[in-house]
Order: C-alpha cells, then structure tokens, then sequence
C-alpha cells in the first residue's frame, strides 16, 4: 500500500500501542483498532479485566474516585513497558450541551502523574469541539504526532470511521431486534464501560440470562435520535453519554418490562441523572444499582432476583 | 408597596447575596427574597430530598431554595455551571415541585445558548419591562461589590488572627457585610467599602515578621462558603495562621488570566484543562509552593470529580517542593469536632516543621 511506503521511510519499525481495555474503550474500540491498523501499527489490549487489576488500580487511584476510574487505572498499569505508547484520549465535549464527564477531561494528565516515575509513553488525543478541535482533527493530530504525515492520519480516521459506523448500525439492528422477543426483557441503563466490563458488568448480564429475563442494553442505540429525545424529557442534560441514556429509555419505555440503572460508585453524571430518571418515568419498574469494589455477589443477586421476581409477578408469569 | 413585582430568590453562595440582591433590586426593579442563613435544618432538609451521592452543595443549595420558598419566594434562579452544577437548576426544579411547591423556576443553564445576549431573556422573565441601561449600570456596580467583598474577605483572613483585641476585625468586617446588604446605590457600596478599609486600617497588630501561611485551594462553592467548609479559614486564623485564598468570583471570573496563561505556567503537570478549576487550583498550589508557604489545604465536596483528579497532581507538587497538604472532603458534616482536630494536627505540624527547617 502506498501510505504504508511513506510511513516506512519515517520510522523502520512501527511503535506498538497499548489499547487499555476499561473506560472509552468499550465505546471506540472498532475506531480505534482500524485506525491504529490502518497506520500500520501494532496494537495490543490489555486483559479482561479481573481482581488483581482492581487491586492495582485501587492502589493507585485516590480513595475517592470512581470504580471506573479504579479498574483504568489497574489497566494501565498492566500494559506499563510492553508497548512504546499508551492511548489515554482526552474529551472534552462534541459541542454545546454535547460534554463529557470531566473525568475524561482529566484522565490523559491524571494517568501522566500517577505513572511519572515510570518510563512508559503515552499518548492523547483531544476533542474539544467548543474549541473549534473535532474528533477528525484530534485524530490527525494523534498520527502526526506519532510520526505519521497528516494525509496518511486524515485517510486512516476516514476509514476507521467507517468501519466504527458499519460495525455500530450492525450492533444497533441486532440489538432492536431483542425488544420483539418474548418473554420478560429488562433495559439495563449503564455506561458502556459499566456493562462491558468483564469483572462488574458482565456478571449481571449472566444472572439476567440465567433467569431467563432477555437484558438489552440502553447504550447500544441510534445515537442521534437518542440524543433528540433526551432533549424531551430533560431540557438541560448535557452529558453526552447520559444523554444516550436518557433518550433510549423514551424510545423504548413501552417496549421493556422494567429498567436497571447500573452505575460504578460515585459516578458524578449518574448521581443526578439515575434520580431524574426515577422522576421522570414513573410506572415503570426501576432497579437501581450501584457497584463498587465488592467481591462477594450474593447481595447483586438477592436484589437482581427480587427484580425479576416482581416483573414475573406483574406480568403473570410466575 | 411591591404589588405585582416577582419575589425573586437565589440559594446561599458564600457572602455573594448581597450581589444577587443587587441586581435584582437595583438592577432588574424585582423584590429580592434574601434565603435565611443556612442552619443544621437547612441541610437535613436538603440532604433528605437530594439523591445519596450526590456533591454536597446540591443538598444545601437545595435547601436553601426551599428555604426561600418558605420566606415567601415566588421565584427561584439558579445557575449554569460547567461540572455537575449545571444540571442542578433542573433536578432541584424537579424534587422542590414533586414536594408540591409551587413557584416559578428561572434556570439559566436552559439560556445557555453559546449566546450571551439568551441571558437576556431569563431577566425579562423577571422583570418584562426591564430596563438594558439600568440592569447593565447595576451589574457593573454590583460586580464592583463582588470585587469589594472579594478584597475584604482576602484581607480579613490574612490579618484577623493577629489583632490585639479579640474581635475588632469581626465586627467590622460585620459592619462591611452589613453595608452591602443594606446598598442601594452606588454611593452606598463605595462608603461601606471605603469605612471598612478605614476601620481595618485602625485596628492594632500583633503580627510576627514572618508567620505561618497556609494557602487553601479547592472546589468552587465550598472553598468560598464558611457554612459549607464549618468556617475552615477562622480556624486557622484562630490559631495564629495567615489563611491566603486565591480562589473566589474575582479572581476566578472577574479577572480570569485564561487557561493558556495559566496552563503554560504549569505545563510541568498537566497538558489540558482538566475540569472547570483545575487548571486555576494547580496554578495556585504551586504558586503557594514556589513562594515559600508553610502549607497548603484541599477543599472539596465529597465526590467531586474534578477535584479528586487534581488531587494526584497535588500529590505530586508536594513531593516536588516538600509543602505538606491537606486533603479535606466535606459532605453534610454539621460537627467540626472531626475536622478540628486534623487541622490542630496540620497546624502543629506545619509549626514544628518552620522552627525545624
């Protein structure tokens, strides 16, 4: 391939980048992968996440900060010398009332000072759209800075974002298609890097499933609409991620028996929003649950099984 | 005599009132409810009806609204705000009416457009018949107050735990909060201003050539609110120490030096704007280091994202200039007797450390 020649003559041998497998990763994972691929370098994921990554990252991470942030953190630590770059992206907002958590604001420096007396490298790359920096920018920066030249960089984000978006509508549709199955189906409201996460959100999953209650996820949704209807329901939500959410829950309210608000301990965004959502869509069965680093499940289960217990109940099935 | 006129409130912030006041009265020709004082019941009330973890300003900001509304508000505003306080004017909005009261709610995050002049239209809700000349004439007199307060504040805690007679800096800083209450006119800001530089200036010192100096950075509301902090700063006035705060409107907002100006003197420690006053905290504490403070305290609300990611950079300038800090999270706390005692604990050991080095 001709970008590959170009590349070649700036560096010998491509750096590898660490991909850590926790937070926006759950999320821009196909980006990510066809983009660094599409340069032509070497990517590497760290593990699923498991206790000792939890263990590690607590270690490091202030008491107070969130589970999310507790299990990153293990995650970096894990891919810390077996690879010449970490990823730590930097976001800020896709624009006005578009934001992130300030935590991904913060993430890229915070990980720099926990990890400074290490020799390890990382990289950023930054959107901040209210500061005129789209994602397309902030990709073409990462490249070039990377050493890669900015047509190379511009062409690798186009085709990454393609495939991103191919690989979203095929998610999407798979997952509509659980709202028309029988039986009882649960909407789970959560962070994508909540309810991916093999160590605090896959487990709930299973136990749904192994109750014979169909989970789908709020997350895995036409983003766009789903940002139109948050507007209905709550004016001046602004979290992007939440706002997802939000308007999932509005598209799919009459199509779920009841709904489970999983959030990691004290997420900022979903202390507020998980209490509007109670507000708002009353009627409909709610579930709130709230992780942190606990390692026993029997006190998941009692209430995932007192859940379900009453959709069955309601709906005749038991 | 105010028949027909909105009876507008706004939460406790700090001594800022006054200001809110200001423009309301002077400026937008409405009636202003000023909130009680907030009190134990304040934030039993709030907590009780605010979602558990959420930061602790939404539980006494939303008691003090309900306050307001028992003082006879018809009326509330609330703020935008760049972290989880701008989805606070909906939420509370939310939990105040399903508690059945019934109000009118000016939420200034709806009017946030990424226009300035949207903001217009949340002061012709209001007052519809407004004048722009006066409400500009007022906010600028008003802002002028926020500076005053600002500067008076900054000097009283830098100075009143070294007076001569037990209480002469109180009472007049009293007398200042008093006169901005009670301002109605421009005149009045600039007398009250003007008699408590004067009275400050009259007041004997006892002040050591070189005395303890702690510099209190953190988290935007509980950094400027003595009720929210249990009076954090008095204390350490009390026990002999000049308090330094940076943060405050004045400095934060007024006259804001921009994140590239300060971002490029900590480019050391961080490479982005990392959350609303991140950048402002970092700057500060490393000013404080630099400059040869003998230590520096950490303010925030329990949960408070950003502040809790500054906290490793904190870490990180204290090994760096070896300045000890204290890291104080508060949630709704209304015993001090916890917090006495680590900063007696701060204090001795910040005082050992001087006589030593």
């Amino acid at each position: 391939m001709k970008e590959r020649n170009s590349t070649a003559a700036i560096s010998v041998k491509a750096p590898v980048i660490g991909l850590p497998r926790a937070m926006l990763y759950n999320r821009y994972e196909v980006l990510w992968k066809s983009f660094f691929s599409a340069l032509g370098m070497k990517g590497i994921v760290s593990k699923p996440t498991n206790k000792a990554m939890i263990e590690a990252g607590s270690a490091l991470a202030i008491d107070e900060a969130c589970l999310s942030t507790k299990i990153y953190l293990g995650h970096i630590q894990s891919l810390i010398g077996k690879c010449d770059y970490i990823l730590v992206p930097r976001i800020s907002n896709f624009g006005l009332h578009r934001n992130m958590c300030t935590k991904f604001e913060s993430l890229y420096d915070v990980v720099c000072n926990v990890f400074r007396d290490t020799d390890q490298k990382f990289v950023a790359y930054n959107v901040d759209a209210l500061q005129k920096i789209d994602e397309e920018k902030a990709f073409v920066d990462l490249g070039t800075a990377l050493g890669y030249d900015k047509k190379t960089s511009q062409k690798a984000y186009k085709r990454a974002k393609r495939n991103e978006s191919e690989d979203w509508k095929k998610k999407v549709h798979e997952e509509e298609a659980l709202y028309k199955s029988q039986g009882i189906k649960v909407l789970i409201v959560a962070h994508s890097y909540v309810l991916g996460d093999a160590y605090i959100g896959q487990p709930v999953i299973d136990y749904l499933k192994g109750m014979e209650v169909t989970p789908i996820r709020a997350d895995v949704v036409d983003r766009k609409e789903a940002l139109k209807q948050s507007a209905k329901v709550s004016k001046t939500l602004k979290w992007e991620l939440s706002r997802e959410l939000m308007g999932s829950i509005q598209m799919h309210r009459d199509k779920v028996d009841g709904l489970i608000l999983l959030s990691a301990f004290p997420c900022g965004p979903d202390s507020m929003v998980n209490e509007m959502i109670i507000r708002k869509f009353t009627g409909l069965p709610i579930l709130n649950i709230v992780l942190d680093n606990q390692d026993g499940t029997a006190g998941l289960e009692t209430r995932l099984e007192s859940f379900t217990d009453i959709l069955k109940l309601k709906k005749g099935v038991l | 005599m105010d028949i027909g006129k909105k009876k507008v409130s706004f939460p406790m912030v700090a001594n800022y009132n006054s200001v809110v006041r200001y423009f309301v009265e002077c400026g937008l020709d409405a009636q202003f409810i000023m909130p009680p004082k907030m009190t134990r019941r304040t934030l039993e009330i709030g907590s009780r009806y605010s979602p558990d973890y959420v930061c602790a300003p939404f539980k006494s900001t939303l008691g003090s609204m309900i306050d307001a509304l028992e003082a006879g508000a018809d009326t509330l505003v609330m703020t935008m705000g760049l972290c989880r306080l701008g989805y606070y004017g909906e939420l509370q909005e939310q939990i105040i009416r399903d508690l059945g009261y019934d109000f009118e709610m000016i939420n200034l995050a709806e009017y946030t457009t990424g226009k300035n002049r949207d903001y217009l239209k949340a002061l012709r809700r209001i007052n519809p018949k407004m004048s722009l000349a006066k409400f500009t004439l007022a906010a600028a007199e008003g802002l002028k107050m926020v500076e005053y307060i600002d500067e008076i504040e900054a000097e009283y805690y830098r100075n009143c735990g070294f007076e001569l007679n037990k209480g002469d800096y109180k009472k007049a800083l009293d007398r200042f909060y008093l006169a901005m209450n009670m301002a109605k006119s421009k005149k009045d800001v600039e007398e009250g201003y003007r008699e408590a530089k004067r009275e400050f200036n009259r007041i004997p010192l006892d002040k050591p050539e070189q005395p303890l100096r702690v510099g209190i950075v953190g988290e935007y509301f509980t950094i400027m609110d003595p009720f929210s902090n249990l009076d954090l700063e008095q204390k350490l006035a009390d026990m002999g120490v000049e308090v330094h705060r940076w943060m405050n409107i004045t400095n934060r907002n007024l006259h804001y030096k921009g994140q590239k100006n300060l971002g490029v003197q900590i480019a050391e420690y961080c490479q982005y704007e990392m959350g609303p006053t991140s950048t402002a905290n970092i700057w500060c504490a490393k000013n404080y280091a630099v400059n040869g403070f003998d230590g520096i305290i950490h303010v925030k609300s329990a949960g408070c994202t950003p502040e809790i990611d500054v906290m490793p950079i904190l870490q990180n300038i204290s090994a760096d200039y070896k300045i000890p800090i204290l890291y104080l999270t508060y949630d709704s706390q209304t015993s001090d007797t916890g917090l006495e005692t680590r900063v007696e604990a701060f204090y001795d050991m910040i005082s050992m450390r001087k006589k030593v080095v």
